[in-house]
């Protein structure tokens, strides 16, 4: 029983990351083996504990492994560049297509323009791990937005949405407090 | 083998400590000891309430060793056991000093609690 008991360990040991398996699976088989020695294997509650025990551990081990708030801040790094490339392209293929420009509206473009520009700054900021300079970019870029809509109100929603939401969405992620403790929470 | 960081903050930024963690630090003050032998420190020393799996005690021990707060002292059998070769992890001398800043906080709250008389006193 014990070594089918072991072949199960080793299909649940999958889900735990590969360089943590290459590190710790000697050692925790044979820990498990001195589980099954000293309990009963053939039991329900030995099971659920062991599978609760993969389940509380192994996604925990596997965001470690792999950075996912990191990957998050780059993957929102590179939008915000895109974004940003696609606002001034945009900002300037209006005026080009307006047939005259107004003063107010002149100015609505040339703050898109910036707002845009320090979107983009501020991507390049946080790739490069920047983070003060990617705070001010990005409250300055919202500055300019807010500006420009009140002198533009009819933009579009999808604009207003990229326009506000990004910077305070990477605000917020950049002034989130790091966690202080680097021992997990288990 | 697990890259050890060098110790560059003091004690009190580990607090608080996770639950299982405070256990594996409190077992291995006791000295030198393999997994299975913290495992069961552990259940014995909290009457059976905290059960570590090898994956919970294993993911905060290789927490512990990047931390510096725990060291590998080798390999080798279990003197009872006399089985398969196993690692041993002991305290480093910061891992005891988080361990005694851990107690005092815990120490601290107890203190606050029996001034308030929320333990201590016998139920009317």
């Amino acid at each position: 029983m014990s070594a089918s008991a072991e072949r199960i360990y080793r299909i649940l040991l999958r889900a735990y990351p590969p360089e943590f398996r290459a590190e710790y699976e000697r050692e925790m088989v044979l820990l498990f083996r001195d589980q099954c020695r000293d309990g009963d294997v053939r039991t329900f509650t030995f099971w659920a504990r062991v599978v609760w025990d993969v389940i509380q551990s192994a996604p925990a081990l596997r965001a470690e492994a792999t950075r996912t708030v990191e990957v998050v801040m780059k993957l929102a790094a590179i939008l915000s560049i895109l974004l940003g490339a696609f606002g001034i392209f945009g900002a300037v293929s209006e005026w080009m297509a307006a047939p005259q420009h107004a003063g107010t509206y002149a100015i609505a473009v040339v703050l898109g323009v910036i707002a845009s520009l320090l979107l983009l700054g501020a991507g390049i900021a946080i790739l490069r791990g920047m983070r003060q300079p990617a705070r001010l970019a990005l409250v300055a870029s919202l500055l300019c937005f807010v500006g420009a809509r009140l002198l533009f109100p009819w933009m579009g929603i999808f604009l207003q949405l990229v326009g506000f939401g990004l910077p305070v969405a990477l605000l917020v992620a950049l002034y989130w407090p790091p966690k202080h403790s680097t021992l997990g929470t288990a | 083998m697990v890259m050890k960081r060098r110790a560059s903050q003091p004690p009190a930024a580990y607090l608080p400590l996770p639950p299982a963690t405070f256990h594996i630090l409190l077992a291995l003050a006791d000295g030198e000891q393999h997994g299975y032998a913290i495992m069961k420190s552990v259940t014995a020393r909290s009457a059976g309430s905290v059960r570590l799996g090898p994956g919970t005690l294993y993911g905060a021990l290789k927490r512990l060793l990047e931390a510096g707060l725990v060291e590998e002292t080798g390999e080798r059998a279990d003197a009872e056991r006399s089985d398969e070769r196993r690692r041993y992890y002991r305290l480093t001398q910061l891992g005891v000093a988080v361990t005694r800043a851990e107690v005092q906080r815990l120490d601290a709250i107890v203190r606050s609690a029996r001034r308030k008389k929320l333990i201590g006193v016998k139920p009317a």
